[in-house]
């Protein structure tokens, strides 16, 4: 059994599948990459990732395409964003309370919608968008062209989803974001000291709003993943925590861009490797809980080498 | 403003919050509802009247007994669940592992149900601690690493609830399944273990609802009334302050979570034991988020937790009945329950009004002061002629 599952991890199929399932959790920890810069915690991804891909899914079939439903659900992931901006900034309510209202909408008020909308009961209380959906409305791979011939690379780095590119595409650009244009400088003084930005005529309220709508168009990519790539359309609570994995991926890799992907990837291995056991005849709930540990040791091993440099500077500082 | 006038203030601001979510209930019922033109607002009302009226009032103008206990049964677990929630966020401490906590106690409790055989009475007493102890140790782990390490309570707990789920459900698919079912379930719990009921009408209303109320007092007490619980709210308010005025800051952190999840698996413990024959939750049953919910509807103050949680049973057993009379699915208690929780939560929700009275209390206060300054000018100046 161990040498299956060691024989099968060496196989370009296998890393094809860490990034195809880093794609949503990248998409999330970027949403939490960006807020973080900005000084606030968006606990509400997972809740927004839900109701994006219902959204997207929802949108995609009524419009006959794939586009339409993809621009939906980020438009959506913008709109959930912009609520929580208008509680958290305007009535101010805590943020991390305006985090779980909007989750707990994506996880039961997303059931109610997708019944209301569709009409579709399953059992007596479950429903999905599943039988809707055909791979026409799914958003398509694509083949790239030169690579493609290269033997183990181009199984790899060929013909995944459009959404697995942009979603590495996307690393880079929130780096260039953030570190190269002068909104990012905006975005990151008021994350560090919103009153010397207020001081010098950076408007944080409005900083504030920006952080939040990319942190949701982020999130609302990642939602669209779920039900328009990752699965045939959406069902119950299929973000499955990785919104809340996110918030640990971005931890990890100290709120940069390239270490959060890092990390992410971290992550997306532990998942494709919980299907590989599972595959091999592990139980499957035993194998499921591989992901969430692994966020957890994740967490731990980041915070304490993060204590252990805080440390060191404390100690050079104080030997001056 | 005055106390009586800040209560005022609490007061119709929790009505304008439910006013705006039965705003936005009637929007989402009348858009549910599976009937054209003018049938559709007569079918939206009386779903309406279903919803707020008939968890009190049976069809036929009777009060419904029943009704009534099924939604003082249902606070049992919330109840629980809202008090850990209150104990954890008064020190800041967000930890979400309710969720879980509920599942895990629920689980150890019917395991010691089935598994143990003691005499009636230690027995049940037996399940319930250990259901207890059992989801205090689980705290411990987010409690601990936020203490020593500073790792982020939530996302730790938020992973403890679904590798507790996925690990009952693995345990309940191998080694722990009554095979003689068609439904994946455990064997029968022994009878010693029951928590015995206060009313036989099939509401399943225990003495678990009395452990509850008492728990609300017993809590109440030890945030307001011990040097524990002072430590914790203080921690809350400031804990630079808390910490540089000799409080042992990571202590009560660990102390405030571990209590927490007591009362998690408590309450899991008395929901599994007064409700069901045998174990067979799969799933997170949402009892955390709903305790969440009314803790922040009780704004933390435990006394105000029964009545929220009355708020939330009853809204969510109009739901049940508005699906099972009028079609509408049963869910929407899942966004009725946010939108309530938002407005309540909204620190500034109605401030313009909230200022409008603070200023007219003060303007009102002047003109008394000034009334009465004229007065003792008038009455110096009489006794001066």
């Amino acid at each position: 059994m161990w040498g299956n599952l060691f024989m099968s991890m060496l196989t370009p199929d296998f890393v094809a599948s860490i990034i195809r399932i880093t794609s949503p959790i990248l998409f999330a920890t970027l949403s939490a990459v960006i807020i973080e810069k900005a000084g606030m915690s968006n606990i509400g991804i997972e809740g927004t990732m839900m109701i994006s891909a219902l959204t997207g899914s929802l949108i995609a079939y009524y419009a006959s395409s794939w586009v339409v439903g993809l621009v939906a659900a980020t438009v959506m992931g913008v709109v959930v964003s912009l609520v929580m901006g208008y509680f958290s900034f305007n009535l101010k309510t805590d943020m991390t309370l305006t985090g779980i209202a909007v989750n707990l909408i994506g996880s039961g008020g997303t059931l109610f919608l997708c019944k209301v909308i569709t009409g579709i009961t399953e059992g007596t209380s479950m429903s999905s968008t599943t039988s809707l959906i055909t791979t026409k409305l799914q958003v398509p791979t694509i083949e790239i062209p030169l690579i493609d011939a290269i033997p183990v690379l181009g199984d790899i780095v060929s013909g995944l989803s459009v959404l697995t590119y942009l979603a590495f595409l996307c690393v880079p650009l929130t780096w260039v974001l953030l570190y190269r244009t002068p909104l990012g400088l905006n975005l990151r003084s008021i994350g560090e000291n919103p009153d010397a930005a207020s001081s010098v005529g950076v408007s944080a309220i409005k900083m504030r709003y920006i952080a939040i709508c990319l942190s949701g168009l982020m999130a609302g990519l990642g939602g669209a993943f779920m039900s328009m790539s990752y699965s045939m359309g959406w069902s119950l609570d299929m973000v499955a925590g990785r919104g809340f994995i996110a918030l640990a991926a971005q931890a990890m890799g100290g709120g940069e861009p390239l270490g959060s992907m890092f990390a992410a990837l971290v992550f997306g291995f532990a998942q494709a490797l919980g299907i590989k056991f599972s595959a091999v005849g592990v139980d499957s709930n035993l194998a499921s809980p591989i992901p969430y540990i692994v966020t957890i040791i994740g967490l731990v091993v980041f915070a304490i080498r993060a204590k252990r440099k805080e440390s060191k500077r404390r100690l050079a500082v104080g030997s001056k | 403003m005055n106390k009586k006038g800040r209560i005022k203030f609490a007061i119709l601001r929790g009505v304008m919050a439910l006013f705006v979510a039965l705003v936005v209930t009637t929007i989402l019922i009348f858009i549910s509802i599976d009937a054209g033109g003018r049938d559709r607002v007569a079918a939206t009302i009386d779903a309406l009247q279903t919803l707020l009226i008939r968890p009190f009032v049976s069809a036929s103008g009777k009060i419904a007994t029943k009704n009534i206990t099924d939604i003082l049964a249902a606070m049992i677990p919330t109840i629980f669940t809202a008090l850990a929630s209150c104990i954890m966020f008064s020190a800041n401490q967000f930890n979400l592992g309710t969720e879980g906590g509920i599942m895990l106690g629920a689980f150890t409790a019917a395991m010691c149900a089935i598994y143990l055989q003691l005499p009636a009475g230690v027995h049940l007493v037996v399940c319930l601690s250990m259901a207890a102890l059992s989801v205090a140790l689980m705290m411990v782990i987010p409690a601990v690493l936020k203490a020593k390490w500073g790792v982020s309570e939530m996302v730790c707990s938020l992973m403890l609830n679904y590798v507790i789920m996925y690990l009952i459900k693995y345990f309940m698919n191998t080694s722990l399944a009554d095979k003689s079912k068609g439904q994946l379930q455990s064997l029968t719990f022994l009878g010693t273990s029951k928590v015995p009921e206060l009313i036989s009408n099939g509401s399943k209303l225990t003495w678990g609802f009395v452990a509850a109320i008492v728990m609300v007092a017993a809590v109440a007490l030890f945030m307001y009334r011990t040097r524990w619980g002072y430590a914790i709210r203080m921690i809350g308010i400031n804990q630079d302050f808390a910490k540089y005025s000799g409080i042992k800051v990571a202590v009560v952190v660990v102390l405030c979570q571990v209590i927490g999840g007591l009362l998690a698996g408590l309450g899991g413990g008395f929901e599994m034991l007064g409700r069901y024959d045998y174990y067979s939750m799969l799933d997170l049953p949402g009892y955390g988020w709903t305790g969440i919910t009314i803790a922040v509807i009780a704004a933390k103050n435990p006394i105000g937790v029964p009545f929220a949680a009355f708020l939330m049973a009853y809204l969510t057993k109009g739901c049940s009945l508005m699906a099972t009379y009028s079609g509408v699915p049963s869910q929407l208690i899942s966004i009725i329950q946010p939108v309530v929780f938002l407005f309540f939560a909204a620190d500034q929700f109605l401030s313009h009004y909230r200022q409008r009275l603070v200023v007219k209390a003060a303007e009102e206060e002047l003109a008394e002061k000034g009334k009465a300054a004229v007065a003792a000018a008038a009455a110096q100046e009489g006794s001066v002629k």
